[in-house]
């Protein structure tokens, strides 16, 4: 196990380089420079702008020295805002996205599992079907259209939660039920399905002969084996998760790290672009991999080769 | 008479009849569309799309109005209005706080002019065929009244009979942005997913039948670029080759061939140890003819299965790039800039982002109806 986490551990360092660089040649393949706007420039300015920045040295001196300042941990200046670096960026918007996407997932798993169990335990009868259509259209609606259908619907029809901000819990709410919808209705649905397939196994028979009640059977028996793939798309959820959050802080007004991914990519911010990208990229694989051991850990049966 | 003694006639029986089959012979392709037939989800989402593709094909023929017309004085106007009966004419209370006229149709003929602002009483003063009614927009709900007395106008609702879809912030009519909107999603949808189809295949393809060390290579590319955030990248390309429809479809095709490769890849593998490789190889064919002619049609059936669950998700994808404000350049119309337009006026007028997005989420259902459908009929196997 410990072999195949090195290796694992080892992939994810290719994957990084991988992603630095080719981040690194997108945001130079980009036409313009950062410094090119409408308003002219005059040419030494420009070349003192660039020279300041290092934007003079040819292209490979220009990633090491980049790679160089990731290493300790500078993601480098902000080329719009001046005095700014992408540091501080993350620094600010990464707590406020990491609380909101920690609520998330607390709300994912308080409302997909419950569900799901209900879905199968009542499987077949209306319960089950109501469950199953919600987690059905929560799979295909877009993030943004539950979002504006919320915000028009609960803060401009009834006016019962602020449309923007979090600065009360019920700025929270709506948020949370945005960023979740998706990943709800999957786990539901996957929860459904796993539990079901689980009931069906001799052990659970042995389990009902024995004389067990139907909640003992489902809380200590059934429930356990029937978690495990739930636990598998964990990872893929925080993803999910993370890249939801673009859209939810736009609309809600949140100062996260995506809202600030997403003005930097329109106001053409090429540091922060790459440094919010391999910061994502990094927190991603990170998080898949902790998952990963996770799993291992509660799953004996899993043998990693 | 004759037939009724001839009826229970003994046929002679040979030994070829009794082996004879019957029943009409059917193709795969047949199969499958009994199979699918059979789902009555699946026919509802093919039937679905294949409206959304009329609409999008043959709709724009059949209105007036092109995607990027725009009329400032029809700005923001809703499918169904509240209008007032003046007496002589019928008025409609724009957002921005106009009058407009109204037929008895509900075609919208024209602007009332003002008459003088009364700021004290909360009232505009518009000039209706020579009589005088007061706008009061004193509390929330604006209404039409007589300025001396006060008298509310009766009110009724009505049926925009110019703007079937009613109007955007640009006075620009919905329901031919939506059909353009449409047109333009399915198109990036179609194009890119066959874009991933060709990447997918010849990689899948190629590192499955080579084997070895190029396929260990390849695969490792494969899963380095599956660790990426996908979205992420598709964002960063969109930058690099700016705006507009190619540089979506060219983003998608480039990021979203990962799973596609990995099925073909898996497909290839074990088709190639079958018997008919081996015939193929002694009858001489070349490495091509095999992978190409041989085993890339018998992968069909999955490779068509992964294409249709990939239709939604770039539908997604290009909603979502547009609603990030980085999609189609303006005036040009998809589905998800719609719901980014439209969010500005959410408060006032919400139709201009329900009617998109209810457009976004009947797609999406019908493409996912439409890909379990053709899961279960092409691959009968896989079946639950």
């Amino acid at each position: 196990m410990a072999k195949y986490f090195a290796k694992r551990v080892g992939m994810m360092i290719l994957s990084m380089l991988a992603i630095c660089l080719i981040t690194f040649s997108l945001m130079h393949a980009v036409p313009g420079g950062p410094f090119t706007s409408d308003r002219k420039v005059a040419e030494e300015v420009e070349a003192a702008l660039n020279e300041k920045y290092g934007l003079d040295k040819p292209l490979p001196v220009q990633f090491l020295s980049y790679m160089k300042g990731l290493l300790h941990g500078d993601f480098g200046p902000s080329y719009k805002y001046t005095g700014k670096t992408v540091n501080e960026f993350i620094e600010n918007g990464f707590p406020v996205s990491g609380r909101l996407g920690f609520i998330t997932i607390v709300f994912v798993l308080l409302a997909s599992i419950p569900m799901g169990i209900l879905a199968a335990v009542r499987n077949g009868k209306w319960q089950d079907m109501l469950i199953m259509a919600a987690a059905t259209i929560g799979v295909t609606i877009p993030s943004f259209v539950i979002a504006s259908i919320l915000v028009y619907f609960f803060s401009y029809r009834l006016g019962w939660m602020p449309s923007y901000g979090l600065d009360s819990w019920k700025g929270y709410i709506l948020p949370v039920v945005t960023l979740g919808g998706y990943s709800v209705s999957y786990l539901a649905r996957l929860t459904r399905s796993s539990l079901l397939e689980v009931m069906g196994q001799d052990y659970i028979r042995t389990a009902r002969a024995k004389g067990l009640s139907e909640f003992k059977i489902i809380t200590r028996h059934a429930l356990r084996n029937a978690l495990l793939p739930v636990i598998t798309v964990l990872g893929p959820t925080v993803a999910n998760l993370l890249t939801g959050s673009f859209v939810v802080e736009n609309i809600f007004a949140i100062p996260g790290l995506g809202k600030y991914f997403v003005n930097s990519v329109s106001q053409r911010d090429y540091t922060t672009i790459m440094g919010v990208t391999i910061f994502y990229a990094a927190f991603l694989m990170a998080m898949v991999l902790v998952v990963d051991v996770f799993y291992c850990l509660i799953d004996p049966r899993i043998q990693y080769e | 008479m004759q037939t009724m003694e001839n009826k229970w006639e003994m046929l002679e029986q040979t030994s070829e009849s009794r082996e004879k089959i019957w029943s009409r012979n059917r193709t795969f392709a047949a199969d499958v569309w009994f199979r699918l037939c059979r789902k009555p989800t699946a026919v509802a989402g093919l039937l679905m799309i294949l409206l959304f593709m009329l609409f999008a094909l043959v709709g724009p023929f059949l209105t007036s109005y092109s995607y990027s017309d725009q009329s400032l004085e029809m700005v923001n106007i809703p499918p169904v209005m509240k209008v007032y009966d003046v007496g002589s004419c019928r008025v409609y209370i724009t957002p921005s706080l106009k009058l407009i006229r109204v037929d008895e149709n509900g075609s919208l003929t024209g602007m009332l002019p003002v008459v003088r602002y009364e700021h004290e009483k909360s009232m505009t003063i518009f000039d209706c065929d020579g009589k005088e009614v007061a706008l009061y927009y004193g509390r929330s709900v604006y209404v039409v009244c007589d300025e001396a007395t006060g008298n509310i106008y009766p009110a009724g609702h009505i049926w925009n009979h110019d703007h079937l879809l009613g109007t955007d912030a640009l006075g620009r009519d919905i329901l031919a942005r939506l059909m353009y909107g449409t047109r333009v999603s399915l198109m990036v949808a179609f194009v890119s997913v066959l874009v991933n189809l060709v990447i997918g295949i010849l990689y899948g393809g190629i590192s499955g039948f080579l084997g070895g060390m190029v396929d260990a290579v390849m695969m490792r590319i494969v899963d380095i670029i599956s660790t990426i955030p996908l979205t992420l990248y598709v964002i960063l390309i969109m930058m690099v080759f700016g705006q507009g429809l190619q540089s979506i479809i060219i983003a998608l095709g480039l990021v979203y061939w990962v799973d596609m490769a990995r099925v073909v890849r898996g497909q290839v593998l074990s088709l190639k140890q079958q018997e008919f490789v081996l015939a193929a190889r002694t009858i001489g064919s070349s490495s091509r003819t095999i992978l190409l002619q041989h085993l890339i049609p018998n992968a069909m059936g999955s490779i068509l299965v992964t294409a249709t669950m990939l239709i939604p998700s770039a539908i997604f994808m290009e909603a979502f790039l547009g609603y990030l404000g980085i999609g189609l350049r303006p005036p040009l119309a998809s589905l998800g800039t719609m719901c980014n337009d439209a969010n500005a006026n959410l408060r006032t007028s919400p139709h201009e982002l329900l009617i998109p997005a209810l457009v976004i989420c009947l797609i999406m259902f019908a493409f996912n109806f439409l890909g379990d459908g053709m899961r279960d009929a092409l691959d009968p196997k896989l079946k639950k």
